[in-house]
C-alpha cells in the first residue's frame, strides 16, 4: 500500500465531506445501539426537527450564537492564530450585555456595543501576549475560558444576583429596551439576521480587504508575511478584535435574545462547537452560516432525543466530536489517494 | 506537616501521571490536547470498574487501556491523516468528555466501595518512581534518543532508519495510557466518586505543566506538585472564610497556568529549554 498525492478539486471535496458526515452518523448509531435505542427510530426524530416550522425556528435560535462565534473563528484560523477562547469571549460578551442592560440604561445599541467590546477585550489579552511576548495563544485562550465562566458565576451568585429572585442564581430580567426583538411572526430573534449579516461581512473582509489578504499571508507563513512588509502584530490584533468581538456578540444573542438575564451557564460549550463548525466549513465564513445551521439542528435534535429516548445531552457532544474527527480525516483523502 | 505532604502528593499525582505521558507525546512531536477527554473517560472507567469489582489495580489498568484506545484516535487522525493536531486534540477532548457523560450518567452519585488506602498510597509512589524511570529512558537510552530525534527533526530521524510514525504512535498511546490512569486515580482514590466534569480542566492544565517542566520527566514532578499545592491552597482558603467569593479561589489554577505560560512559553525560554522543534508538525514521508 502506498500513498499518492492528488490534486484537490471541489466536487471531490464535496463528495468526501458527505461521506465523512455519513460515516460520523454511522459511528453515532453505535452509541444508540449501546443503550438499546434503534438508530433508525432515533434518526427519524430528525424529521420533527428539520421539517416542522417550530423545529426550524428553534434551529435558527440555537444556530445564532454558533454562527456568530464560528464566523469570528474562521478569521483567526485562516491566520493560523489558534483562538480556542471563543467560549470565554462569549461569556465576556454576555457580561458586557449585562452591564449595559442592568446598569447603564439598557439601550439595545449599547448592549450590542459593550457585548462586542468585552468579547474583543478578552481576545485582545492573549493576542497581545502572542504578538508582544511571543506567548503561544492556544493555551492562554483556553485558560481564559475558565476564568471568564467563573467571573460570570461570581456575578450571578454574588453582586448581580436578583434580590427578588428567591435566592436563585439569576440577575434581574433585562429591561424591554435591552432585548433583541423577534422577527415579525416568528420566535426567531434579530440575532439570527445579525449572524447571517456578519458571515457576509467576514467573507467580504477575507476576500476584498487588505486585512483579509494579510491574514491569509500570515496564515501561510508568518516569516513570509514579515518579508512582505506586513505589520503582523497590527493585523493579528485587529483580527482578534473582530474575531473575539463576534464571539462577544454571540454571548449578547444568548442573554439578550433568549435568556433575557444572566445565569451561571450561558453557553453549554458553544465556543467549542464553533471551532468544529469553523473547521468543517473549511474556514469559509459564508459556509459557516450553513454548517452552523446544521449544528444548531444537531442541538435541537439532541433535545428531541433526550425527550423521546431519555438519552443524555452528552450524546450531542459525542456527535459533534465524531463529525469533526471524520471531517478532518476526510481532508487527507482529498490530497492523497491510496494505491494497493 | 506529614498530613500536608501526603495531601500534596495526592493532589499532585493525577497531574504528574498525565504530564509524564504528555511529555513523551510532545517529545515525539505530537501535542495531544485530547488529554482532558482522556482523563475524563479514564475517571469514569476507573470508577465503574472499581464500583463493580472493588479492585483498584484493575480500575487503573482498564482506565489506562481505555485512555490508550482513545488516544489512538488522535494518533490516527493527526499522525496518519496529518490533520492539524490542535483541532484533532480538541475533537478528542470533546469525544472523551461526551462519552464519559453519556455512559457515566447511571453512575453519578453512586457510593464508591471503601478505599483500601489511607495516607500514602502505592500509586503516589508509582508515579514518583515512574518519573525517574522515564527520565532515564528519555536521556540515557536509545529509545529515548529515538523519541527525541523524532520530535526534533523527523526527516533526519527517518534517514537514520527510525520509523517516525511508529515512534509517534507509541508515544501518543503511552501518553493516553497514563492519562487514563490519572483519571482513575481521581475517581477511585482522590475524590472517590463519579460526576460529569470530574476532570475539571486538569487535562488542559497538564499541557501547560509540560511547558513548566520543560519536557523533562523529573521537572514534571516539581511542576505537578506545585499545581497540586495550588489545588490544596484553594480548598484551605475556602474553608478559612476570608469573605472572598469561592469563584476567585477556583480561578487560581487557571491564573497560575496563565502566569506559567507568560513566563515559560515565551520564545526566548522555548529556545533556551529543549523544546521539541517539530512539535505539532505532521510528518509526511512523501513530502520530506
Amino acid at each position: 500500500m502506498r500513498l499518492e498525492p492528488r490534486r484537490p478539486s471541489r466536487p471531490l471535496s464535496l463528495l468526501i465531506t458527505l461521506i465523512s458526515l455519513l460515516l460520523a452518523l454511522a459511528a453515532g448509531s453505535l452509541l444508540f445501539v449501546s443503550v438499546g435505542v434503534n438508530p433508525i427510530e432515533a434518526y427519524s426524530k430528525a424529521s420533527d426537527v428539520f421539517l416542522t416550522t417550530r423545529g426550524l425556528e428553534e434551529i435558527c435560535v440555537r444556530a445564532t450564537p454558533l454562527i456568530l462565534a464560528s464566523v469570528g473563528l474562521t478569521l483567526a484560523f485562516r491566520a493560523s492564530f489558534w483562538n480556542i477562547g471563543s467560549e470565554g469571549q462569549i461569556y465576556m460578551g454576555a457580561f458586557g450585555a449585562g452591564l449595559a442592560a442592568l446598569y447603564l440604561g439598557g439601550s439595545l445599541p449599547l448592549v450590542l456595543l459593550l457585548g462586542f467590546a468585552f468579547g474583543a477585550l478578552w481576545g485582545l489579552i492573549p493576542a497581545f501576549m502572542r504578538v508582544k511576548l511571543k506567548v503561544n495563544e492556544t493555551l492562554t485562550t483556553l485558560m481564559m475560558n475558565f476564568i471568564a465562566t467563573l467571573w460570570i458565576s461570581y456575578l450571578v451568585y454574588g453582586p448581580w444576583r436578583d434580590p427578588k429572585g428567591y435566592g436563585f442564581p439569576l440577575t434581574p430580567e433585562f429591561p424591554p429596551s435591552a432585548i433583541l426583538p423577534n422577527l415579525p411572526g416568528t420566535s426567531v430573534n434579530l440575532g439570527f439576521v445579525l449572524a447571517i449579516a456578519m458571515s457576509i461581512v467576514a467573507y467580504f473582509i477575507m476576500e476584498r480587504t487588505e486585512l483579509g489578504f494579510e491574514l491569509k499571508v500570515i496564515g501561510g507563513s508568518e516569516k513570509a508575511a514579515i518579508y512582505a512588509g506586513i505589520d503582523v502584530s497590527k493585523a493579528l490584533m485587529l483580527m482578534m478584535v473582530i474575531s473575539a468581538g463576534l464571539s462577544g456578540l454571540a454571548g449578547v444573542s444568548i442573554v439578550s435574545g433568549v435568556m433575557h438575564r444572566l445565569r451561571p451557564v450561558i453557553s453549554p460549550g458553544y465556543g467549542y462547537t464553533a471551532i468544529i463548525i469553523a473547521w468543517v466549513s473549511r474556514l469559509n465564513p459564508l459556509l459557516t452560516a450553513l454548517v452552523g445551521f446544521l449544528f444548531g439542528g444537531l442541538l435541537v435534535f439532541g433535545d428531541a432525543l433526550q425527550i423521546a429516548f431519555n438519552l443524555p445531552v452528552s450524546s450531542v457532544q459525542v456527535f459533534q466530536a465524531l463529525i469533526l474527527i471524520f471531517a478532518i480525516s476526510g481532508s487527507f483523502f482529498e490530497k492523497y489517494r491510496i494505491r494497493w | 506537616m506529614l498530613e500536608l505532604l501526603i495531601g500534596l502528593l495526592g493532589a499532585g499525582t493525577p497531574y504528574l501521571l498525565a504530564t509524564l505521558g504528555e511529555v513523551y507525546a510532545e517529545r515525539s512531536g505530537v501535542m495531544n490536547l485530547g488529554l482532558e477527554g482522556i482523563i475524563s473517560l479514564g475517571a469514569f472507567t476507573g470508577f465503574a470498574v472499581f464500583y463493580q469489582t472493588g479492585s483498584i489495580p484493575l480500575a487503573m489498568l482498564l482506565s489506562g487501556v481505555v485512555g490508550l484506545l482513545l488516544s489512538l484516535v488522535h494518533a490516527v487522525v493527526s499522525i496518519s491523516f496529518r490533520a492539524n493536531q490542535i483541532v484533532s486534540g480538541i475533537a478528542l477532548s470533546m469525544l472523551g468528555l461526551g462519552l464519559s457523560g453519556f455512559f457515566g450518567r447511571s453512575y453519578v452519585g453512586l457510593k464508591a466501595p471503601p478505599t483500601p488506602f489511607h495516607g500514602l498510597d502505592p500509586i503516589m509512589i508509582f508515579a514518583l518512581v515512574l518519573s525517574f524511570v522515564l527520565w532515564v529512558v528519555m536521556f540515557r537510552t536509545r529509545v529515548g534518543l529515538m523519541v527525541r530525534a523524532t520530535g526534533e527533526n523527523p526527516s533526519a530521524a527517518d534517514a537514520q532508519g527510525i520509523d517516525v510514525y511508529k515512534v509517534r504512535y507509541a508515544c501518543v498511546a503511552f501518553g493516553g495510557f497514563l492519562g487514563g490512569m490519572a483519571g482513575a486515580y481521581l475517581s477511585t482514590i482522590y475524590t472517590p466518586m463519579w460526576i460529569e466534569g470530574l476532570s475539571a480542566g486538569r487535562g488542559w492544565i497538564c499541557i501547560a505543566l509540560v511547558i513548566l517542566a520543560s519536557w523533562n520527566p523529573l521537572r514534571a514532578i516539581i511542576a505537578s506538585y506545585i499545581f497540586g499545592g495550588i489545588e490544596i491552597l484553594q480548598f484551605r482558603l475556602q474553608v478559612l472564610n476570608l469573605g472572598v467569593r469561592p469563584e476567585f479561589y477556583l480561578m487560581l489554577p487557571y491564573l497560575s497556568a496563565m502566569a506559567v505560560l507568560l513566563v515559560f512559553s515565551r520564545e526566548t525560554m522555548r529556545k533556551k529549554w529543549a523544546f521539541p522543534a517539530a512539535l505539532a508538525q505532521p510528518y509526511s514521508r512523501e513530502e520530506a
